[in-house]
């Protein structure tokens, strides 16, 4: 089953989004903040990263930038989380270089579906 | 002596008294040369005499004499006496050889003959040369001729000299009112003019006294303010309409003469105690306002004002006048421009006068104070010297510039003395007095603290913004939670076959979906009042975008059973506008429709309007219950779903129109209602196919 890394910094979200992730029988990781994102999946163990916005340290449109700045990560698939639906989180999303986003709160379907669609393609 | 030689005498008197009347200037002069010219012993001219007759009594009066040294000056011959008469009474030459024996003799010292030759002008006797001999019979025809012939030539230089007079009076009258009219414009103090004028009136009429008075419009009184010689000082009197001589000229507008003032019923008893005889008086008129009224009076009871005196009064009153409306109009100006004075110097605006070269010409206390020059430091130095900084200088020369031709407004900064900087509107304008230009005008208002106060004011703005963004992300996430476990929870409920449990977890999440909902509108609506909302414009396929809001609406449409038929040309092509904002609006409409339709149909149409190719219309078109016109006014307000009934029935944050309506005008379109209660509403947003961004400027 695919590996996901769920950057987020919000015990709650990050409590509630990778227990639905793993009923639905993925292996989840988890990073707190966007150095420790970006240090993980450099590791090369995930098939997927599922981006927080707004983080402590360096922020998720900053920690997407340096992951397609390393050749090794420069395709992993990346969904952005941002906050509210508003134009300019999109655009900024997708020009730090993330695959796709959804905006919170989640919903969870619509997720799963951005999910499998990505990594159908990467694989 | 020959008669040859007598006749060469005659001549010789006849050419001194030509050319003794060529030099003169005067009647009196000519009258002398008449004399003095034809007296000759020799031809028995001992005595002459010139008598003019006086016309208002007809008494011949001796103007010149020769041969008669204690002549009594200006004797006169009354009317009807004397051997002269004759020649006055039938304008004839009249020889009488011996006087002694004329019954019209008057006893003198000439007992001769005499001859009267008259003195005519235009047909009219106005006098008679007397010629006297001590001799009897002395004269003869060739006398006559000669005396004819003198007579004649003085005749014409006397009518001469009376028009030469009769200009020279004209001249010194005019000069009276020159001198009057130079004292107006030298000396406005209205009394001391006005009591010019009665001197000057007095002196050219010979009148024993006179006065002005001056019409007191408010309390319908003449004040007498200016007197002379009217036998008691009657300044200051005053006199109702009607009353004494002035009041009854200043009723009826028209000259008045009275004889005999003592006799006269319409006089004033505050003139009971004076002892004029005769009165004239005249209103002063402005056109055919009245202004006062003058009068000039007589103690003389042998004086009588006639025609000619009317006449010199008639020069004077005008004279008054003008006086009395230049005082007034004078009055008035002071008092404006004292008001406007006042304006100026309390003004709280800085105001400068400047010249043709942009110097200071002068300035007012608020000028000195904003810019730090007194007056006496910045009078006759060039304004932009004053008060622009280095970086300003070139703008503000420019207005200087401009404001001597046309009124230049504008926001600016200058400097003050002490070299701090002033926030000033400014207002510049020429001044041009009669079309001619004479410099300009500069206004300048501190806006410094207004400035100031705009800058807190949007900081304070800028800051609440910032507030409610935190504010919405601090409660969104914890809303994320709620709504997130309830979802978690109806799944495992279910796996858990506690299916009761359902319903409540569901209620749970529906009130978190709403309350997120309302805060995004929220956050929305209050980003577009601050101005701080923002396009993001974009390329995008018209007929995809359409597909993609069409199934998302899909669970919405059916939930109450609706039909959803979407038209959209295949060559609806590509737009370029704000995605995002396109679809919440399409969504927004489609999400309404839904809510208030009912086993309905919903239209979603596209097109592209022909008489508008740059245009996109998008048409959301329903047959639910439809709004009254009062709901439809208040439709696109904020929190304004038709009833607040209708709110908790059909839920919805009652945003979603004002938003869209706000959107459709940042992208430079608009929004429109059709609808009818019981038959459905329809919805129509017209979109520039290529929207600019136009955003900040319409919110």
């Amino acid at each position: 089953m695919a590996k996901i890394l769920l950057v987020e910094d919000n015990e709650m979200n990050r409590d509630m989004l990778s227990r639905r992730l793993q009923r639905k029988g993925y292996e989840v990781a988890l990073a707190v903040d966007g150095r420790q994102g970006v240090d993980m999946a450099s590791t090369l163990e995930y098939d997927l990263v599922l981006m927080d916005m707004s983080l402590p340290e360096i922020d998720g449109w900053e920690a997407t930038r340096e992951l397609r700045d390393q050749d090794s990560t420069r395709n992993l698939p990346i969904i952005a989380l941002t906050a509210h639906a508003m134009s300019g989180d999109r655009e900024k999303a997708l020009q730090a270089g993330c695959d796709d986003y959804d905006t919170k709160p989640i919903e969870f379907d619509r997720l799963v579906g951005k999910i499998e669609t990505l990594l159908q393609r990467s694989s | 002596m020959t008669r040859r030689s007598a006749q060469a005498r005659r001549q010789a008197a006849l050419l001194r008294l030509t050319t003794g009347i060529v030099s003169a200037h005067t009647e009196d002069e000519i009258y002398r040369s008449m004399v003095e010219g034809l007296h000759d012993e020799a031809l028995g001219y001992s005595f002459l005499g010139v008598f003019i007759v006086d016309p208002e009594t007809g008494d011949r009066v001796l103007r010149a004499s020769a041969g008669w040294p204690d002549a009594p000056e200006h004797w006169r011959v009354h009317r009807g006496e004397g051997v002269s008469e004759r020649a006055v009474e039938d304008g004839q030459l009249h020889y009488t050889p011996d006087v002694t024996r004329d019954s019209r003799y008057l006893p003198s010292r000439v007992r001769g003959s005499e001859v009267d030759i008259p003195l005519r002008i235009d047909g009219d006797t106005i006098g008679v040369l007397v010629v006297e001999s001590d001799t009897r019979d002395a004269f003869d025809e060739d006398d006559f001729e000669i005396l004819g012939a003198a007579a004649d030539q003085a005749a014409i230089a006397i009518a001469r000299a009376q028009l030469l007079d009769a200009e020279r009076r004209r001249a010194d009258e005019h000069k009276a009112l020159l001198d009057t009219l130079a004292d107006l414009s030298s000396e406005l103090e209205l009394s001391r003019v006005l009591q010019a004028v009665i001197d000057r009136a007095v002196t050219q009429l010979g009148v024993s006294g006179g006065e002005v008075a001056i019409f007191d419009a408010e309390r319908e009184e003449l004040v007498v303010v200016a007197s002379r010689s009217v036998g008691k000082d009657s300044t200051g009197t005053r006199l109702k309409l009607d009353e004494g001589a002035m009041g009854a000229v200043a009723r009826t507008l028209e000259p008045l003469i009275i004889p005999s003032y003592h006799e006269w019923l319409g006089r004033s008893e505050k003139y009971a105690d004076i002892t004029v005889h005769s009165v004239m008086a005249a209103p002063l008129l402005i056109g055919r306002r009245l202004v006062g009224a003058i009068a000039t009076v007589h103690s003389d009871p042998e004086r009588i004002f006639g025609e000619e005196d009317l006449r010199l009064l008639n020069m004077f009153a005008p004279q008054a006048a003008i006086a009395i409306e230049n005082a007034r109009l004078y009055t008035e100006a002071q008092r404006q421009r004292q008001y406007f004075e006042s304006l100026v110097q309390n003004s709280p605006v800085a105001i400068v006068s400047l010249d043709l070269e942009h110097r200071i010409v002068s300035c007012n206390p608020t000028f000195e104070r904003l810019f730090g020059y007194p007056s006496e430091d910045a009078v006759g130095r060039p304004l932009d010297e004053l008060i622009a900084s280095d970086e300003s200088r070139t703008e503000a020369e420019a207005y200087t510039r401009e404001a001597l031709d046309h009124a230049v407004h504008g926001i600016g900064q200058r400097r003050h003395r002490d070299g701090h900087t002033v926030d000033v509107e400014i207002l510049g304008v020429p001044v041009v007095v009669d079309g001619e230009r004479l410099g300009l005008m500069g206004l300048y208002h501190d806006i410094t603290e207004l400035l100031q106060a705009r800058r807190e004011a949007e900081a304070a703005n800028s800051a609440k913004s910032q507030f409610l963004a935190n504010m919405s992300h601090e409660l969104r996430t914890p809303l994320n939670a709620i709504i997130g476990y309830s979802e978690m929870l109806q799944d495992e409920v279910e796996d858990l076959g506690h299916e009761t449990l359902g319903d409540d977890l569901s209620r749970i999440h529906t009130a978190g979906r709403h309350l997120l909902a309302l805060i995004n509108d929220v956050l929305d609506l209050s980003k577009i009042e601050a101005g701080r909302m923002e396009l993001y414009l974009e390329d995008f396929d018209v007929r995809a975008m359409v597909d993609d809001v069409a199934t998302t609406a899909k669970p919405l449409i059916d939930k109450n059973a609706n039909r959803l038929v979407v038209r959209c040309p295949d060559d609806a092509g590509v737009m370029r506008g704000d995605l995002t904002k396109v679809r919440q609006m399409l969504l927004n409409l489609l999400s309404n429709a839904s809510k208030f339709t009912s086993n309905g149909r919903i239209d979603l149409e596209v097109e592209r309007p022909p008489d508008d190719g740059q245009a996109l219309v998008f048409r959301v078109r329903d047959t639910g219950i439809g709004m009254t016109p009062e709901q439809q006014q208040r439709v696109f307000e904020a929190f304004s779903q038709a009833e607040a009934s209708t709110a908790r029935r059909f839920g919805g944050t009652g945003l979603g129109l004002a938003i869209s309506k706000r959107f459709c005008e940042m992208m430079g379109g608009g929004i429109a209602l059709e609808s009818e209660p019981g038959a459905g509403s329809t919805f129509t947003i017209r979109l520039p196919a290529t929207a600019v961004a136009v955003a900040e400027s319409s919110t």
